[in-house]
């Protein structure tokens, strides 16, 4: 009935819409369409209307931007802020630069490419929870085997403390990550490698170059499109870190790992402070966002030249 | 001359090839031998690489503290119907990206592709209290339908390439034969790119079983516990508090492991292929 009464013109409009013809395609993408924005774009305005509230498990107010006013002189974020800049950085370039480096090792004909093959995918297939607990067994510190084997290499008997010195357990969240990453940033250069062209590599060996100067000259440049996309997805995924974090120290000693994400998630799910918690999120978020658009921009580029 | 240098740059990539596969296992090998050690062994100093004296006795002690086999059952449950769920939904958004033209088409791409960088934590506080209010907490539907959601973008854009890849006249053949959109998908489009398919239910399976923070969070009782959010909580050894554990947690880290080595070695291919998609194309 509404239909009928509609103007012809808007009438039309909405049968091209949902004639059958385009109906289907509709039918076809809203289920996972809509799935997806209910599970993502709208956590998101809640958790921006959340923010503006001191709402607890309990229930809240309006607090206008008092949370906002708390967050820019709370030490303990701007910390978590930098520690989380200072992994992600650390973690994205280490695993670019190491994984291209794998990669061209894997690219030389060896054999063992079965086995090879296998462990490559093995630290990929960890869970990060489960990396955690691998990495809690090498780190131990009263007579772990990490520093077992120090001491057997010769580097005398002072025990690192692995987890309870707080830039220690730095170094050792970001060695954690990068093992755990490490192998499937190299499967994707394999492939990025595999498929430059033979012709011009050849070229340029016609030409004399030898091979660090192929390298550098030639595949270098031709790689630096992948390159920028490891490092996006790998600097977006550290960004957001919590699990293997969480797993290993719990963001301590102190708060000395303690990244954005777990930051947000001991406010929020700890003490249950869910206003203060979804502004923390919001910082976590925008950092993201901020990444993201900066590799995306440099990956951009790269590809116009 | 040019012989023997050769040889030597042979040698040394082999040595370099080996410290890099030794650095990449032993983690894993390293966890795998503690858990076959005793108590006994596990608290000595020094501590020993090998297990001295193996004993298989902390698989089934851990077995019962864990109540194994419903864990097991959860997670197989939770991997494998978020993994079935999200590649449905994704083999139907990503026939519909592939072959329509429709209003709001790119639009909705655009939103599935960007919604892939938002953070889980940042979603996780509203779901938690959505979930608690519509009584979703601790169920597994309320699990699932996380996990589905979270898998499927990935999905999409996976077959999106593969369907692609399918000539458009086997649609307009089937068209023409009279099958609708629906049958054309899921009995000619869906069979050919089986492969595709059968990838992207392995990566969500595989994403599924290793996921922690959502069934932490949104789970509250044994009943919807998996694997790895048990990983969090592993008993002392009994009536000995003051020594390590580091057997058990180790043995708690094989069970959420090994059911996944027989998988990784069968679908090694596959497994890459999926990793490196689009890395290609770039």
């Amino acid at each position: 009935m509404a239909q009928a009464r509609a103007t012809p013109r808007a009438q039309s409009r909405l049968q091209s819409i949902f004639s059958s013809r385009y109906a289907v395609f509709y039918v076809l993408v809203l289920p996972a369409f809509l799935l997806r924005m209910i599970y993502t774009v709208i956590p998101i305005i809640q958790t921006v209307l959340i923010s503006f509230t001191d709402r607890t498990i309990l229930g809240g107010r309006y607090i206008g931007l008092r949370n906002y006013e708390i967050l820019v002189r709370d030490s303990t974020l701007i910390g978590s802020l930098g520690w989380t800049l200072l992994y992600t950085g650390t973690a994205a370039v280490a695993e670019t630069v190491i994984g291209l480096g794998i990669a061209i090792l894997l690219m030389q004909n060896l054999r063992l490419r079965w086995l090879s093959n296998f462990i490559m995918l093995l630290p990929w297939v960890v869970a990060p929870m489960l990396a955690a607990v691998a990495f809690q067994i090498l780190y131990f510190e009263d007579g772990g085997i990490l520093n077992a084997i120090l001491q057997e290499l010769g580097f005398g008997n002072a025990a690192v403390r692995w987890l309870s010195d707080a830039e220690t357990a730095r170094f050792s969240t970001i060695v954690m990550t990068v093992w755990k990453n490490v192998s499937w940033v190299a499967l994707i250069f394999m492939a990025a490698i595999g498929s430059l062209s033979k012709e011009v590599l050849e070229a340029a060996a016609v030409d004399g170059a030898n091979a660090l100067q192929r390298f550098w000259y030639v595949s270098l440049p031709l790689l630096k499109p992948a390159i920028y996309l490891v490092l996006l997805l790998r600097a977006m995924a550290e960004v957001q870190t919590f699990e293997q974090i969480y797993g290993l120290t719990r963001g301590g000693p102190g708060s000395a790992t303690k990244t954005l994400a777990l930051y947000a998630f001991e406010r929020f799910f700890q003490q249950l402070r869910y206003g203060y918690g979804s502004a923390v999120n919001l910082v976590l978020l925008l950092v993201t966002i901020l990444i993201g658009g900066i590799f995306a921009w440099l990956l951009y580029r790269s590809r116009e030249i | 001359m040019i012989h023997r240098k050769r040889r030597l740059q042979k040698a040394l990539l082999y040595v370099l090839l080996i410290i890099v596969l030794v650095g990449l296992v032993f983690p894993v090998l390293f966890m795998a031998f503690t858990s076959f050690k005793t108590a006994g062994e596990v608290n000595r100093i020094p501590p020993t690489l090998w297990p001295r004296y193996p004993t298989l006795e902390n698989y089934p002690f851990m077995a019962r503290a864990w109540d194994f086999w419903l864990t097991l059952r959860n997670t197989l449950l939770l991997a494998g119907g978020s993994g079935l769920g999200a590649t449905i939904l994704g083999a139907m958004a990503a026939y519909a990206f592939s072959r329509g033209t429709f209003r709001g088409r790119s639009m909705m791409y655009g939103l599935l592709v960007a919604s892939m960088a938002v953070p889980a934590m940042v979603t996780l506080g509203p779901i938690f209290i959505a979930y608690l209010q519509l009584n979703l907490l601790d169920t597994h539907i309320g699990l699932i339908l996380v996990f589905t959601a979270g898998g499927m973008p990935l999905a999409t854009l996976l077959l999106f390439a593969y369907f692609n890849a399918i000539p458009r006249e086997l649609d307009d053949a089937a068209a023409i034969d009279g099958a609708g959109r629906f049958t054309t998908l899921f009995r000619i489009i869906i069979p050919i790119a089986m492969p595709g398919v059968f990838v992207s239910f392995l990566l969500l399976f595989i994403a599924g079983w290793n996921e922690f923070l959502f069934v932490f969070t949104l789970s509250t009782s044994p009943d919807t516990q998996v694997l790895t959010t048990k990983l969090y909580t592993i008993p002392p050894r009994e009536a000995d508090y003051q020594s390590s554990n580091l057997d058990l947690v180790a043995t708690a880290g094989m069970f959420v492991l090994l059911p996944l080595v027989p998988l990784l070695m069968l679908t090694q291919r596959q497994l890459v292929e999926g990793i490196t998609f689009g890395a290609v194309q770039g």
